[in-house]
């Protein structure tokens, strides 16, 4: 199991594109991809759960990665969030 | 019911306009000619040597006085001829006659049953007045608004009647104004009965406002404000002003009855340190919110009305709101939202008794010629110098006021949806589909017959001649009273050009845009063709076609073997999910769905479900549907940079919905302003999960209407 966590740069939050992005890169991999914040926590494939989150600018959400090619997608999840969020 | 109140008032509100247009330049003359023509402002501003009676100065300044009172002596009668003008659906300038006839007609049966009663000092005190010379009962509007509703009901049902062969030249619109002066030498009959009750009950309210104190000054304020309208304020506040009900003082050895009388005594007299605040109490509190709020609250009015509509108002509400200020006659503005938004109306009323009352405990002592404008202010508070009059006090409670009357007009317009001016929802969006069978029935004929088949095809899709009761058009819609809506085809409407049709009640509105006049009058002419007792045989092959549609449109939804149906969730134009120009959406990247093009910002739910989360800026709603559909509305591309402004959530997380039901409302304009489409996808987040998600509709849909299958 690998995890990480990410403060929220982007100042709208996970809205709806940057969540439907988020879904599409988990769906890439093999592993369970969950993000937690504030006691939630949601699949990453789950595009309303995620939305449901509410996730804002400033607020830290943390990713666990947990599976057979869990090395390679929490690296790709971490790009992810940097280059998006 | 409720409907058709608000549809009447909403009409009732329009009919005003036109009188209103009138008033800020009334008022201008009024204010600013009397004034300079007060012998009390005169002297005491030792002004006697250049305007003087017999002056041309003084002369000029008499006439703009008096043709600005013309107007509001006579504003009555406008009104009765301005509302039936408003309200009549036909034949306007009879109902106009009519309403002049019928005003006239109730005043003269008042001032009878007056002279045989015993004449004026019979009556009550300040009872009655003198209209167009006839004495009669005061009733300020009101009595010209009861006229003007009358007479438009009784003009509607009698401009068409048909008598018998002997009388028939008193027929058709002739016996409109016949029956108004029976009817109206009745009402004035009554009300000569009626009206002095509710006079009685006014003055006794007079009583109780003295024996209360600063609450006393605060429902003084009120109650004048919201008598306004009944033309009942002069009933209520002369007394006060002019009679031993607003006090008793001896100034310079005499004895002075009345707050208005003892504040000029005052003024008069080299004797005075400070203005009895127990007089002007009934005075000082209309400047705060004449010179701030209400200017404020124009302001409100004008920042709430649509993008385009602004130029047009800002007119009208710049100038009622400069008469407020300057002269402190307010009626030009308070009509202006008084019928289309009553509630704003009241609030007004109790924020104006509070003034009165605020003014009262800071002892503030300015008093009026006629009423709280900034000329008044200055002649009678800041010339005679804060220690005497505590006129500091009626800026800095009237700054407040303004932020106050802003921030309540603006929240309760935004918020409650009140029509007020430039709010009036005839707009519409251009039109995005054309309708081709329509186009090609324009190329088939010549161009003198196609609006022949327009006309036709919109006389056949309201169901025919004979379900029409009125026929109307504004700015971009045919609006239409039919007899039985259920006859209404919104396809066949739909087919001859109309981007979208509202019901309600019995009215009907069909969405053409600007060239909607030029479709209203070929329909009249076509309706006053003998080709319109049978629409089809002007339609030939293109209702043909039309009858297709149907039958096709009728039998679509029995051959669904879908799962999941979701609804339409607007009014609209559907637009397929790959058009949409944002590649989130038309790469399907949040899952398969469809887009409307919405023509009303109204975000209806599309299937019975559970609200999972609206998101923080409201212009996204994520909707778990009763069979396990994920469902994301999502109004308009890159709204999420609005922050939520020009949104309003009507449900909150976790709330259960049915089909249906409102969940956010949405300005479009105000939108499409900020440079933002509004599209709005609706997306199947768990397409995953599904085998087929298919489209069932194109072109224009209705909320409610079917609009994708889930299997």
């Amino acid at each position: 199991m690998k995890t990480f966590s990410y403060t929220v740069k982007d100042e709208v939050g996970i809205h709806a594109r940057p969540a439907g992005l988020l879904a599409k890169k988990a769906k890439e991999f093999q592993s369970t991809i969950t993000l937690e914040k504030d006691g939630k926590s949601a699949a990453a494939t789950k595009l309303m759960a995620i939305m449901g989150m509410g996730v804002k600018c400033g607020d830290t959400v943390n990713i666990t990665v947990e599976g057979a090619d869990e090395d390679t997608a929490a690296a790709a999840m971490e790009e992810f969030f940097k280059t998006n969020l | 019911m409720k409907d058709r109140v608000f549809g009447v008032l909403q009409r009732v509100g329009r009919s005003f306009m036109l009188p209103i247009a009138l008033l800020p330049v009334a008022g201008l003359l009024l204010g600013i000619g009397s004034s300079f023509t007060n012998p009390t402002t005169i002297e005491t501003y030792n002004l006697g040597g250049i305007i003087y009676e017999g002056g041309v100065l003084y002369t000029v300044l008499d006439i703009m006085s008096r043709t600005g009172s013309a107007v509001f002596d006579n504003l009555a009668l406008l009104f009765a001829m301005g509302v039936a003008i408003g309200m009549a659906k036909k034949e306007k300038e009879v109902a106009a006659l009519s309403g002049a006839i019928a005003y006239l007609v109730m005043n003269t049966a008042i001032s009878v049953l007056i002279m045989a009663n015993g004449g004026v000092e019979a009556m009550a005190a300040n009872s009655t007045t003198s209209v167009l010379g006839i004495t009669t009962l005061q009733m300020g509007v009101f009595g010209g608004i009861i006229v003007g509703l009358g007479v438009a009901a009784l003009h509607n049902k009698f401009y068409n009647i048909e008598l018998p062969q002997v009388l028939a030249f008193f027929g058709g619109t002739r016996f409109v104004p016949i029956v108004c002066t029976v009817v109206y030498l009745i009402v004035g009959i009554i009300m000569f009965f009626l009206w002095p009750f509710v006079q009685l009950g006014i003055s006794k309210l007079g009583t109780l406002v003295l024996n209360s104190g600063y609450a006393g000054t605060w429902i003084y304020g009120t109650l004048e404000r919201a008598l306004i309208p009944f033309g009942l304020h002069h009933v209520f506040y002369m007394p006060f002003w002019q009679t031993e009900l607003g006090g008793s003082m001896i100034i310079d050895g005499n004895v002075v009855t009345g707050a208005q009388n003892i504040f000029f005594a005052e003024l008069a007299s080299k004797s005075t340190d400070v203005f009895s605040v127990s007089a002007t109490r009934f005075m000082s509190g209309k400047f705060p919110f004449m010179i701030f709020g209400l200017p404020a609250a124009a302001f409100a009015m004008y920042r709430a009305a649509r993008h385009e509509k602004k130029k047009v108002v800002g007119g009208l509400l710049m100038s009622a709101a400069l008469t407020s200020m300057l002269t402190g006659i307010t009626e030009p503005l308070e009509f202006t939202f008084i019928f289309v938004a009553p509630l704003m109306y009241a609030v007004h009323c109790v924020l104006a008794g509070l003034s009165y009352m605020i003014m009262h405990i800071f002892n503030v002592g300015v008093g009026m010629t006629f009423s709280g404008g900034a000329i008044d202010l200055t002649l009678f508070g800041i010339l005679q110098g804060n220690h005497k009059t505590n006129w500091i006090w009626i800026v800095i409670v009237g700054l407040i006021y303004a932020v106050v009357y802003y921030f309540v007009f603006y929240f309760m317009i935004t918020k409650m949806n009140l029509g007020t001016p430039g709010r009036e929802a005839d707009d519409i969006e251009p039109k995005l589909y054309r309708r081709s069978d329509v186009e090609a029935a324009k190329s088939d004929k010549s161009s003198g017959g196609a609006s022949d088949i327009v006309s036709a095809l919109i006389l056949k899709g309201l169901g025919g001649k004979g379900n029409l009761s009125d026929v109307d058009c504004c700015a971009t819609r045919l609006r239409i009273t039919v007899i039985d809506v259920e006859k209404v085809a919104d396809s066949l409407l739909k087919q001859s050009g109309a981007s979208g049709v509202i019901r309600k009640g019995n009215g009907v509105q069909v969405i053409y845009g600007p060239r909607v006049s030029v479709i209203k009058s070929n329909l009249e002419t076509f309706i006053d063709s003998p080709q319109s007792d049978d629409p089809d045989s002007v339609l030939g092959d293109s209702e043909k076609h039309t009858e297709e549609d149907r039958k096709r449109e009728q039998s679509a939804p029995s051959s669904s073997t879908a799962n999941i149906v979701m609804y339409s969730h607007l009014n609209g134009i559907v637009v397929m999910l790959e058009d949409v120009e944002d590649e989130v959406f038309s790469q399907k990247i949040l899952g398969e769905g469809i887009a409307v093009e919405p023509t009303e910002g109204k975000l209806y739910a599309p299937c019975d479900g559970r609200v999972d989360s609206v998101f923080d800026t409201k212009h996204a709603i994520n909707i778990l549907s009763a069979e396990g559909a994920e469902v994301l509305l999502h109004i308009g591309i890159d709204t999420v940079k609005l922050g939520g402004k020009h949104f309003e959530a009507h449900v909150s997380d976790g709330q259960e919905i049915k089909k249906g039901d409102l969940l956010i409302s949405f300005d479009i304009e105000a939108i499409k302003a900020e440079g933002c489409k509004v599209t709005t996808p609706l997306i199947i987040s768990n397409t995953d999960e599904y085998s087929s998600i298919t489209s069932a509709a194109q072109g224009k849909v209705l909320a409610g209407d079917e609009i994708i299958k889930i299997n």
